[in-house]
């Protein structure tokens, strides 16, 4: 067994984290995301030049071949700087499915375009009727010649706003429930019957509601294999997860070493609030809940990494995991910063709210516990 | 014991519930015909005012006429009062206040025509409230203060006419007892107001910066010195209020409906077990907290203090409103993300913006952890 990191990963890291110390000051940060398009193509443009858009690509696909693991460090330090550019839409989701299951045509169209910064994406998977089954899915491609109709609508897509291209997961076969009958679509943003509905998310992203309408794609844009989408929704997702938990993670981070640096310079009844025993504790807890979450976002990756065949299982524990400590973490920081902990002004609330909606994207608490224990 | 309220209880329940539903103007009309509803609530003989003494206008409720009076505005969700002038100033007035002070405010409190702000919390008095620093110097011929200091946190100051407020007026001894009550006027060129945006993006609270603001003597509360004494009295009125038990009440039954709407496989998320229970688990805790109320209700009737039981209520009630927020969010599902453009389940937005907003329920009239603090020390006497 070894946990140490490689040089190439410690390298990663400290190139990333430099990135963030000296870009993603919360003022910034904030004016970006209130800019018209949420964050910086200049930035963009900088993550295709250090190689971060390549980094999860195979050398095969002109990638670096990185491993989930350098995903994990990449977006730990994101986590950090609450980094508002759309890596996790394009990079983690589209770019992961992709290079997963696109054939050699579409690694070759796809792939280089968002390695040189020049193609972002989303991935459209979410339903209003379907909360947080992945499965549950109406949006429906029908058979028009040598191509397919789709119709249907999704919701709270990231990045919906910036999105060249969009792979929609539809239903090509049985009803809403069905794990088979799903076949994924790589969608030109631009093509006529979309309307989209773009809206600010409440962490200073941005998504959309996006309403198909007779959108006509050709076979050529298929993703997989007709009907058999589901495994790779699933395996999308399990990207995502751990991208999101590492995030989490650097989030997490952030909020309680805020916190202790407040409470041992904010002084009330003649003491530093950090002399306080229940404050101590409190934040011993915000401590250990970090390191705990830390832990499992490790192991899901290795395993993930490694296909091991607890990967899946794993991943619903740290899905739940990471919603448990980052809402305890989230509270508590605001709680413990007390009336500077509900403004604006300070970080602390700006992460909480990364945090919270964290909680809500593939699935809550709730529902992977429920897996969990299946 | 009796579970049950009296016969001429009932009978006051029924009239407040016939009241309510001859009056309460619905939908839209709650904003415009809000002033005809306060009309119609005094003229039923001081029900604007229904904590206040008959002395001072006030229906001269029994415990457990205000009790009942509560919980039927709560459960139909009339339109609330700005607390600051009826519920918190008004006592303080009618207790310490001159005649000409009573004469002078009350009216306008009264009617809501004059809006009040609490000018208490400090950058350096927040949970040490006493340690308060804007000062207060009596001028020479000892007409007037002199004021000097800094506010933070004052919660609707931008449209408050008027600002009850603690200051410092002698330093010497221990710091409760140099702390005077002084009315302020909003509109002095001595007040500046800087919003604070908090969680959400929303401004209600403000920093109020005091310049040589020269209040008359006659402006004072009560003695110089005895402001700590005077405010202690009104923070108790303050936390009482701020439990929320029947707005949780109806917030959880919200709850619930919001859950009925939304669609997990063949069923909704009611039916799934981790949320259900979650749900139940407050329902069974509000249950207790209602009755716990009651328990403080029964002694106060039979003439005896609250009772150790009433210094839970604030804590107690503001965790559960969090937790209700925390349902709503959960159930608006991937919608819990969106902000701005009205998207997803009609509920959704409001339930990011509650759970954003109920995280201050535990940090201001009295911080939780500091409420602990409080409570062990006077109630079970733990040093
Ligand atoms: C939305 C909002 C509206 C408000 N409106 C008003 C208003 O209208 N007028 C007004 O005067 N004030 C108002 N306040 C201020 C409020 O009363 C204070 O925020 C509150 O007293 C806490 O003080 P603080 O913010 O300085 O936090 P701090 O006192 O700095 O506390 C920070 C944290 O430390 C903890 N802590 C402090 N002391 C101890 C201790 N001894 N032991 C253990 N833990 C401790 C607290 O529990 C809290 O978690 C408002 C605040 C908010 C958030």
């Amino acid at each position: 067994m070894d946990l140490a990191f490689t040089e190439e990963q410690n390298l990663l890291r400290d190139s990333v984290r430099k990135f963030v110390d000296s870009q993603y000051a919360i003022s910034g940060r904030n004016k970006l995301s209130a800019s018209a398009a949420g964050f910086s193509r200049d930035y963009w443009q900088q993550y295709a030049e250090l190689g971060w858009l390549a980094l999860p690509f195979s050398e095969a696909d002109g990638g670096i071949g990185g491993t989930p693991v350098d995903t994990m460090v990449l977006m730990e330090e994101f986590g950090r700087g609450l980094v508002l550019e759309p890596y996790l839409a394009t990079v983690v989701m589209f770019g992961s499915a992709i290079s997963m299951a696109g054939n050699e045509a579409q690694r070759a169209e796809l792939l280089p375009a968002i390695m040189d910064g020049s193609l972002m994406a989303s991935f459209a998977y979410a339903e209003a009727q379907s909360h947080h089954d992945l499965n549950n899915i109406e949006t429906s491609a029908a058979a028009d010649g040598d191509g397919y109709l789709i119709n249907g609508e999704k919701c709270v897509v990231l990045n919906g706003q910036s999105a060249g291209k969009l792979l929609v997961s539809t239903r090509t076969s049985g009803t809403s429930q069905d794990h088979t009958g799903i076949t994924l679509f790589i969608v030109d943003a631009a093509a006529s019957g979309i309307k989209r509905t773009d809206y600010p998310t409440v962490d200073g992203l941005r998504a959309a509601d996006i309403k198909f309408t007779d959108v006509r794609v050709s076979a050529a844009d298929q993703l997989g294999e007709t009907g058999k989408g589901y495994a790779i929704v699933e395996s999308i997702a399990n990207r995502a997860i751990l991208a999101l938990a590492a995030e989490a993670v650097g989030a997490m981070e952030v909020l309680y070493q805020d916190t202790i640096a407040y409470t041992k310079q904010r002084r009330q009844f003649d003491h530093p609030l950090s002399e306080f025993q229940v404050l101590k504790h409190r934040m011993t807890e915000m401590f250990m809940e970090h390191a705990l979450a830390k832990s499992l976002c490790m192991k899901a990756t290795m395993l993930e990494t490694q296909g091991s065949a607890e990967t899946q299982r794993t991943i619903h524990a740290l899905k739940y995991l990471i919603g448990k400590a980052s809402r305890f973490v989230g509270q508590n920081a605001v709680q413990l910063h007390g009336g500077m902990g509900m403004t604006e002004e300070l970080r602390v609330a700006h992460y909480f709210k990364r945090l919270m909606v964290i909680d809500s994207q593939f699935g809550n608490t709730d529902h992977h516990l429920e897996r969990f224990v299946a | 014991m009796d579970i049950e309220f009296s016969t001429a209880d009932l009978a006051f329940q029924q009239d407040v519930q016939a009241f309510i539903k001859a009056n309460l103007p619905r939908g839209m009309d709650m904003w415009t015909k809000r002033s005809e509803w306060f009309q119609a609530l005094r003229d039923k003989g001081g029900w604007d005012v229904a904590k206040w003494p008959v002395a001072f206008g006030g229906p001269g409720f029994t415990p457990t006429q205000r009790y009942i009076f509560d919980l039927e505005m709560s459960r139909n969700s009339t339109p609330p009062q700005i607390p600051f002038g009826v519920t918190m100033l008004a006592p303080i007035l009618m207790n310490y206040g001159t005649r000409e002070q009573q004469e002078r405010f009350l009216p306008g409190i009264r009617d809501g025509s004059v809006n009040w702000c609490q000018g208490y919390s400090e950058p350096g008095a927040g949970s040490d409230l006493a340690n308060l620093q804007t000062k207060a110097v009596l001028a020479a011929d000892g007409s007037h203060y002199v004021v000097n200091g800094q506010k933070i946190w004052t919660t609707l100051a931008h449209i408050a006419h008027w600002m009850f407020c603690l200051v410092r007026t002698d330093n010497t001894g221990i710091k409760q007892e140099g702390i005077t009550f002084l009315l302020i006027p909003m509109n002095d060129p001595g007040i500046e107001i800087k919003p604070i945006i908090t969680l959400g993006g929303s401004h209600s609270v403000n920093e109020v910066y005091i310049t040589d603001v020269k209040v008359p003597v006659a402006d004072r509360i009560g003695e110089e010195g005895k402001g700590w004494t005077y405010a202690k009295g009104l923070l108790v009125h303050e936390r009482t209020g701020l439990a929320g038990i029947q707005n949780s009440v109806l917030a959880l039954s919200k709850a619930r409906n919001n859950a009925l709407q939304v669609k997990v496989g063949d069923g909704t998320l009611l039916d799934v077990p981790a949320f259900r229970n979650k749900l139940g688990a407050l329902e069974a805790e509000l249950l207790a907290l209602e009755f716990t109320e009651l328990r403080s209700l029964a002694s106060v009737s039979a003439g005896s203090d609250p009772g150790p039981e009433s210094s839970i209520m604030k804590l107690k009630g503001t965790e559960i409103q969090q937790r209700i927020s925390e349902l709503n969010l959960e159930a608006a599902g991937v919608y819990a993300a969106a902000w701005g453009e009205q998207v997803g389940p009609g509920f959704a937005r409001a339930a990011t913006s509650a759970y954003l907003g109920t995280r201050a329920t535990t940090i201001f009239g009295g911080a939780s952890e500091v409420q602990k603090d409080v409570i062990a020390k006077n109630v079970l006497g733990l040093g």
